[in-house]
């Protein structure tokens, strides 16, 4: 693996503004600079563009409200509705107007200043998007998936590399505290599952949730401006997610951040992939409405089996989580803290010294059920002891990552998950909707997964 | 004193409870329903330790306290600020500014109609406040809201049909 770029150094920060100062430059100057943080304490500026500003980008932009040293200093969509929602909501919190822009090639030549974008578009978007950014000498956050193609998601990495810049993709549970805490000290560092032979995870998302997104007539984007960009209609433009020329459809859209955990959780990219989908309901959309994968894992301490599903019909089952199976115990964790458990096998030595230290908290034991006499007790395991973690943590999900994001832009610490963490990750799942089409297994080689 | 006179003494004092047991339930209705839009749940700060020394994780103690504050401000719920959005029906720039005054009006509403400053037309505003909100969950098809909020109209005009029997008004005019 390559080193990740190298971050904007205390020492660049220094004599680029001390050259500034010299000079009396404003405009073009490298812009990071002091800002009074909220807790008073002082931190670097970062000025930041933001690309694409509808539901997503909202979402993010929520989150780095609350990350002091920001200003957000353009927003760029197609569509005006986001764009004035977004100068609105940004002149709200930082009491200066944004400039806005329709294109991103207008706001690359225009913005002078800036240090990183935020890139929250459609994914088929996402790599030219990067690509650019990265070339203009920008670090990039940009939401995942990285790409609607391997090879976009390819190009993205390469554009890294080659720029030196910063580029974070948004797998916001890679610098999750609660995901960080199970992998280094109750997966690797306890080893509280033993061996682990088989990881379930799964996204049961509501029919009423899955929905197409309808608009109001009165703020449609012209077609021509449509067609620029890519897309057929308004309809396309609003429900980019269920086409397959513009994404990967569920698989990638909600299954993407729980797969990247098995790779990221297991330290090993799988070795084959078999799935099955269909349109079970919505039977007009181009995407499988509903999708089932199982991964194949040689790990150094053995097979993994890990299944995946993905509904876009049904809530039943949990919403969305990751289960991790081991000998000793299972660990299921989701970004939901309330959809997070841990059970100790009746067979495992005792966790009671873990409790002790604070490594875990002991759960109440949920009611013994009655009798039944519809059950043989002596096929059934004894129920195992739950447990939960320790704690929580109390930002919105994705304010971690972007914490992350930029405090590597300021140069102190290095990506939770840069281009080429998220494309090995990411690699096989472009592989699962071939697997489903052709209902066949794909046994990866380099060429499925390398660069 | 004649039965007749007893009766009508009665009659008065039992209106004048109502009609002040109407006003502080519409009062209370009003004012608490203003204030929710600007709670939101605070999570704990505090770290939680392991060994005896706090995590490096960021892992906080679990739970959140409820708690009110002008950043929490939202007067249309998000989940329905989509809904009539979608709407063709909706005026696109009205939106906004029903958002941003919905809950100071509920709020300032109430607190007139508590203290009797200009109760009627205080309820007449506050019936007309109800009407729009019956207006945008007709929409997106809200009956159940639609069917509460037809309560609170009758409890309004109940309100305003006891108005001569309001005592203890600081304004007692319009």
């Amino acid at each position: 693996m390559n080193p990740p770029p190298s971050p904007i150094s205390r020492r660049d920060f220094l004599s680029k503004t001390m050259a500034t100062a010299g000079a009396g430059l404003v405009l073009g100057a490298p812009s990071i600079l002091r800002a009074a943080s909220v807790d008073g304490a002082s931190t670097e500026q970062v000025k930041v563009a933001l690309i694409g500003v509808g539901k997503q980008g909202r979402v993010l932009f929520e989150a780095m409200k609350n990350i002091p040293g920001l200003h957000f200093q353009a927003v760029c969509d197609i569509w005006k509705y986001n764009r004035e929602n977004a100068v609105r909501s940004v002149e709200a919190h930082q009491n200066s107007k944004p400039t806005a822009y329709s294109d991103i090639d207008e706001l690359l030549a225009n913005e002078k200043g800036l240090d990183a974008v935020v890139i929250a578009t459609p994914d088929f978007w996402h790599s030219p998007h990067t690509v650019k950014c990265l070339e203009a000498g920008l670090n990039v956050y940009c939401e995942k998936m990285m790409s609607n193609t391997i090879d976009g998601a390819r190009a993205m990495v390469r554009a890294m590399e080659k720029s030196g810049k910063l580029c974070q993709i948004g797998h916001q549970r890679r610098s999750n505290p609660r995901y960080r805490y199970t992998l280094d000290k109750l997966i690797n560092g306890n080893k509280i599952c033993g061996q682990i032979t088989n990881i379930n995870a799964q996204w049961n998302r509501a029919v009423n949730s899955s929905q197409d997104i309808a608009f109001n007539k009165k703020l449609t984007i012209e077609d021509a401006i449509l067609n620029k960009y890519g897309f057929a209609d308004m309809n396309q433009f609003m429900n980019w997610r269920t086409f397959r020329a513009l994404s990967g459809g569920p698989i990638s859209d909600l299954g993407a951040h729980q797969i990247d955990i098995f790779g990221w959780f297991l330290g090993v990219p799988p070795k084959s992939v078999f799935a099955s989908g269909g349109h079970s309901y919505f039977k007009k959309r181009e995407h499988f409405d509903n999708v089932m994968a199982i991964f194949d894992f040689d790990t150094p301490a053995g097979e993994v089996r890990a299944s995946y599903q993905v509904l876009t019909t049904t809530s039943y089952g949990g919403g969305f989580w990751e289960s991790f199976m081991g000998t000793e115990g299972s660990i299921k964790i989701s970004e939901i803290a309330a959809n997070s458990a841990i059970y100790r096998e009746g067979s495992a030595p005792s966790w009671d010294d873990y409790v002790d230290r604070g490594i875990l908290k002991r759960t109440p034991a949920p009611p013994k059920p009655p009798p039944s006499a519809d059950a043989v007790a002596s096929y059934a395991s004894a129920a195992p002891e739950t447990f939960d973690l320790p704690g929580g943590f109390n930002k919105p999900a994705h304010q971690p990552h972007l914490e992350n994001f930029f405090n590597s832009v300021r140069g102190k610490t290095t990506l939770n998950c840069n281009a080429r963490h998220a494309f090995e990750s990411e690699a096989p799942i472009y592989w699962v909707n071939p697997s489903a089409l052709k209902c066949q297994p794909i046994e990866f080689t380099a060429e499925h997964l390398s660069l | 004193m004649s039965n007749e006179e007893t009766c009508c003494t009665g009659n008065k004092l039992a209106l004048t409870y109502g009609a002040l047991l109407l006003r502080l339930w519409l009062a209370v209705r009003a004012i608490q329903t203003g204030l929710e839009k600007y709670a939101g749940a605070k999570a704990s700060d505090e770290a939680v330790k392991i060994d005896g020394a706090v995590n490096e994780y960021g892992l906080t103690a679990a739970g959140s306290v409820k708690h009110y504050a002008t950043v929490n401000y939202h007067g249309v719920p998000d989940a329905l600020m989509k809904k009539f959005e979608a709407e063709p029906l909706m005026l696109k720039g009205a939106l906004p500014l029903y958002d941003k005054f919905l809950g100071p009006a509920l709020i300032v509403l109430g607190v007139t109609i508590l203290l009797g400053v200009a109760s009627r037309t205080s309820l007449f505003f506050l019936g007309l406040l109800y009407i729009s909100l019956t207006w945008g969950l007709i929409l997106i098809k809200q009956d159940d809201g639609v069917s509460w909020l037809g309560v609170h109209m009758i409890l309004v005009v109940m309100a305003l049909a006891l108005a001569e029997h309001n005592r203890f008004a600081l304004l007692k005019k319009w």
